[in-house]
């Protein structure tokens, strides 16, 4: 349960990446990849390398997919710049 | 052949179907599941035994003794099946008693006969013959000299192992406290067994709790009941060495004792094979002799010795030997009696278990439900209510839009359903009400297909064709995008079948056959009505078909207004996801375990009243939930749930509502095995949906149209999973299937979308694909809403109308239908539409346009004065192809059709091609340099025509049934 609530959020979170110059590694897939699997790895580090059942989600579960999908977001837009990847905004 | 003989071939095909179909229909009985005629259904899960591994083998053996003891208990129309890897589905119809049912399909029925005083074990693990604390002298098995489990527990795991080769097991897994001296969990085969129930039945564990094995060598067995068939709570434990097994005897039967001179108790009686013959006379013979020798005067019986009889690590009966009547033991020529405590009925059970054997492997029951006649005719008369009141509102949706092809798909519908009727009696198929859910949605499904085609037709009448032509190419252009959505549709169909719980089986099952009829019906039989009509006066114009208007398409700037969308998505899943952190999912017993009792009272009654009745069972914590106004009389219709019952525990719970209110009762109990196979069985079918689905795509238009497809779908699960969570509805089994059924509909509109973007691009050689995607979108997007809103409405009928089981599954369908038909134009085409942009040659492509267009690009691509950039694409010539002769030679060549044979033309004479679009006309100077291209399309004359005034042509023809 924890899992998919995290990674909702970094789903949540990805959405907002089309407000930025496309520059992500991998385009806008490269962020949506980047973003699901920095929310998920982030926060199952942060709950302490465990993943909360259905009884012990708590609101702070959620958000704890933030911190996860901005820093795979940065790391895949990071990573693009590095590539030479021209800004497409659309 | 020409298009009117196959339409004439495929109406008179489908006049011969529909007239069989009928006669089916009329002639068949329709075979209902259990929920919809009530009746007992069983999950067991097998496990490994000492004699038996879980193989595919011992599997089938056991449905087929499950199967011999259905039949002795006289159960019609049974279904035993496999499920997966090691489950075992039972259904028994118009069976009411489900304890029963499962005590006499299930039961391993190991069956062994024990010497009883020479294997009773003492404190030091030996045996004590002449010792009544330990055999329990003349009360033998009733549970005198009996010792708590715990004690039994603990003695047996001190045993020496077995040596004789005989033991039944290898030792067997308890879990006990050692504080409270008692046996939380076990018997079970191994470790793993054992460590699977306590997380199953949340057991806690801590210091005192300890696993214990027991020896090989000892069995530990539970007294014989009482006399009031109450189980005794004392127990033995026995050297596991059985003198006989169940395999050694035959032909067992309810019998009375004594025969007719007898006590006349109910008894069992049966006869032994050669080998238990001789084993039987001479075990009895020496519990005689022992008798015999331990006895030195007094009573003789109170020296009588015992064998016993174990079911199941159960002690059945316990007789004795009198040696003075039987001093070289029992004969077995004659057979011998199981007596003591039976019932007629509860001896008729035993005897059909021996008759039948024990089962290889052991049956753990890990769900049962029990639904009641009545509530079985109640759901199917909902079911059948939804289907026609879904029928109904898609039959009006489709008139109202599409007026002569809307009357024809409906009558499409109609044959569609009597086929799809036929079927199911003809196969048949079990239906059931998952089933009848899968039916009234393959009514959407049908009606998508039409208007998929239809749309192209009307979009073809609005580009100049004539109609019998435009008939044909929107069948030609539409039918790409209908199989595509078919085949996927029928592929998550497939997957949920083969891993899904027996319950969405025959949902799947439905929705499969449900695609391959409708594909028949919906593209099929309406080209073959549509072609035969296309020269009448019904559909001689366009304003028949809804096509009047010229404003097909929904000019806007789709791609330019992508991040609204996306950032109004963005917010719906931040709330979706804080609802699933604060409030996580309402799971339902399917996943959690537990006893779910749907009540239909005969009296009025209120939540705090049955809480109060329930109360005093230590159930106050029941979850009670009114189910008025899901088809239910009001205050009358409750259901109960609550943690696992135990039968007895169940059955009191029914008896104290039924003091209180009276009624009639059906049940779920759901173990926590059951439980878990589910969710993986979900997580599995959502995952190979996804590949089979990305493989799909990828195959059929290019692998990075798979991924965007992939996101969009993340989308509408998750969206549908936070809006589940935030609004609290129970998450199911039936929710589970509804998700994969998503997936499905979910890509029907976003195939549709890029089946019309990958025939756009070629078109569009100097557009960027933000401009293509733009033009693609405004032309689906009616038929994207068209065919969302027929999907929408049997969920709408099957929410309102389909009862409180279906709701739960067509409101996840609505909401996944819903944000579907979004994520296909607002998420699926931009994530497309970015990545394709970002390629080399569309972004030289972007850069040409802004600089064309002072640095902006436009959201449509148009020339200097608005026109059109379009080129018609090159196609693949062949005879087919090519507009040689209209369908009707009396009838006008409209202008598309003059100009498509101006280019066939230019083809032939190897003139250059010419571009349709102004653009291309005005700047190059390629300019049509043959004759025909001056002629309007009046003046064109087909060498058909002028072959049409030879009469023996026009003979010819006649013959052949052409005008």
């Amino acid at each position: 349960m924890g899992l998919l609530a995290w990674v909702t959020m970094g789903v949540a979170i990805w959405h907002f990446a089309i407000f930025l110059p496309d520059r992500f590694f991998g385009g806008i897939v490269g962020s949506f990849c980047f973003a699901l699997v920095g929310s998920a790895l982030v926060a199952f580090a942060i709950s302490g390398f465990q993943v909360p059942g259905n009884s012990d989600v708590t609101i702070m579960t959620a958000l704890e997919g933030i911190p996860g999908a901005l820093i795979g977001m940065a790391l895949a837009y990071f990573i693009g710049v590095r590539r030479g990847n021209p800004a497409l905004d659309l | 052949m020409s298009d009117r003989r196959r339409n004439l071939f495929v109406l008179l095909f489908v006049g011969g179907l529909v007239a069989a179909s009928l006669l089916v229909i009329f002639t068949k009985p329709t075979k209902l599941g259990l929920d919809l005629r009530g009746g007992v259904a069983l999950v067991y899960q097998a496990k490994p035994t000492k004699q038996s591994q879980v193989t595919g083998e011992a599997v089938d053996r056991t449905i087929e003794i499950m199967r011999q003891r259905v039949d002795a208990f006289g159960v019609s129309e049974p279904e035993i099946q496999r499920t997966g890897e090691d489950q075992i589905d039972v259904s028994l119809p118009d069976v009411t008693n489900a304890d029963q049912a499962a005590s006499q399909v299930g039961k391993t029925a190991q069956l062994y006969f024990y010497d009883w005083e020479a294997n009773v074990l003492g404190p030091d693990c030996k045996p004590d013959p002449q010792n009544a604390q330990v055999t329990g002298g003349q009360a033998s098995g009733s549970g005198a000299g009996g010792l708590s489990r715990y004690e039994a527990v603990k003695r047996a795991a001190g045993c020496p192992p077995d040596e004789s080769g005989k033991a039944t097991t290898n030792g067997q897994y308890f879990l006990v406290d050692n504080a409270k001296k008692t046996v939380l969990a076990g018997p079970q085969e191994s470790r793993a067994d054992l460590d699977r129930e306590i997380e199953d039945r949340k057991i806690a564990t801590g210091p005192d709790t300890d696993v214990v094995k027991t020896s090989s060598g000892a069995l530990v067995v539970r007294a014989q009941k009482a006399d009031n068939g109450k189980e005794s709570t004392r127990y033995y434990v026995l050297r596991d060495e059985p003198a006989l097994g169940g395999t050694d005897i035959k032909d067992p039967e309810q019998n009375f004792s004594g025969g007719a001179t007898g006590s006349g108790a109910p008894s069992v009686t049966f006869n032994f094979t050669d080998k238990g013959r001789a084993i039987w006379e001479e075990t009895t013979r020496g519990i005689a002799q022992r008798g015999q020798e331990n006895f030195f005067g007094g009573n003789p019986q109170e020296n009588f010795q015992h064998f016993a009889i174990v079911l199941d690590d159960e002690l059945i009966s316990a007789p004795y030997i009198d040696f003075q009547q039987n001093p070289d033991g029992i004969s077995g020529a004659t057979g011998s009696e199981i007596s003591g405590g039976f019932t007629i009925q509860s001896a008729q059970e035993l005897a059909n278990l021996l008759k039948t054997g024990a089962l290889p492997i052991k049956l753990e029951l890990i769900s049962a439900s029990s639904v009641s006649a009545t509530l079985g005719r109640q759901a199917l008369d909902q079911g059948l209510l939804a289907g026609m009141a879904g029928l109904l509102l898609v039959s009006i949706f489709l008139l109202a839009f599409y007026r002569v092809l809307g009357a024809i798909a409906v009558f499409a519908l109609l044959v569609y359903a009597i086929f799809l009727f036929a079927l199911v009696k003809l196969i048949p198929i079990t239906l059931t009400l998952p089933g009848i859910a899968g039916l009234i949605l393959t009514i959407g499904v049908a009606a998508d297909a039409n208007i998929v085609v239809f749309e192209r037709v009307k979009e073809e009448v609005r580009n100049g064709r004539a109609i019998p032509v435009a008939i044909k190419q929107g069948y030609r252009k539409g039918i790409t995008a209908i199989i595509d959505a078919n085949v996927v549709t029928f592929m998550v169909a497939f997957i949920l079948f083969m891993l899904a719980t027996s319950g969405v089986k025959g949902f799947a099952f439905m929705l499969g056959v449900g695609t391959i009829v409708s594909f028949l019906t919906a593209v099929l039989l309406t080209q073959a009505i549509l072609g035969v009509l296309a020269n009448t006066r019904v559909a001689s114009s366009p304003a028949a078909l809804g096509a009047q208007s010229t404003r097909s398409r929904f000019r806007w700037d789709y791609m330019g207004r992508a991040k609204y969308f996306f950032a109004l998505s963005g917010l719906i899943l931040v709330v979706g996801a804080l609802a699933m952190g604060a409030k996580g999912f309402n799971l339902g017993i399917d996943f959690t375990s537990g006893t779910r009792v749907v009540a239909e009272f005969q009296q009025p009654a209120t939540e705090s009243e049955i809480r109060s009745t329930l109360a005093p069972l230590g159930l106050g914590d029941a979850k009670v939930q009114g189910l008025s106004g899901a088809g239910f009389p009001a205050d009358r219709a409750y259901q109960v749930s609550s943690r696992e019952l135990k039968p007895a525990e169940r059955v009191e719970l029914e008896q104290s509502l039924d003091e209180r209110f009276g009624g009639t009762y059906s049940f779920e109990t759901i173990g926590p095995t059951f439980g878990s196979t589910v969710a993986q069985s979900a997580i599995i079918a959502i995952i190979a949906s996804l590949i089979v689905i990305s493989a799909y795509i990828a195959l059929r238009f290019e692998w990075r149209y798979a991924v965007p497809v992939l996101i969009a779908l993340t989308h509408d699960i998750l969206i549908t999973a936070g809006v589940y969570a935030l609004l609290g509805f129970e998450v199911n089994t039936a929710t589970v299937a509804a998700l994969l059924t998503i997936l499905g509909y979910s890509l029907y509109d976003t195939i549709i979308v890029f089946d019309r973007i990958r025939e756009n691009v070629p078109r569009m050689p100097r557009a960027t694909f933000s401009q293509i995607v733009n033009r693609s979108n405004s032309e689906v997007l009616m038929r994207s809403l068209a065919t969302s809103a027929s999907t929408l409405l049997p969920i709408l009928a099957l929410l309102f109308f389909g009862g409180e089981t279906l709701q739960s599954f067509a409101f996840a369908l609505a909401v996944g239908v819903l944000s579907g038909a979004y994520s296909s134009v607002f998420i699926a085409t931009p994530v497309l539409m970015y990545w394709k942009e970002g390629e080399p040659v569309w972004r030289a492509r972007r850069a040409r346009v802004a600089k064309a267009n002072d640095g902006l690009v436009p959201a449509y691509a148009t020339a200097a004065g608005g026109a059109s950039t379009e080129v018609e694409p090159e196609q693949k010539r062949g005879p087919g192809r090519r507009i040689t002769e209209p369908e009707d030679p009396e009838r006008k060549v409209s202008k598309e059709e003059f100009d498509e044979m101006v280019k066939e033309v230019q083809a032939d004479t190897g003139a250059a091609p010419v571009a349709v679009a102004d653009e291309e006309v005005e700047s190059d100077d390629v300019m049509p340099s043959d004759a025909a291209a001056d002629l309007s399309p009046e003046e064109v004359v087909f060498e058909e025509d002028v072959r049409e005034s030879k009469p023996e042509r026009r003979q010819k023809r006649k013959k052949h049934g052409r005008r």
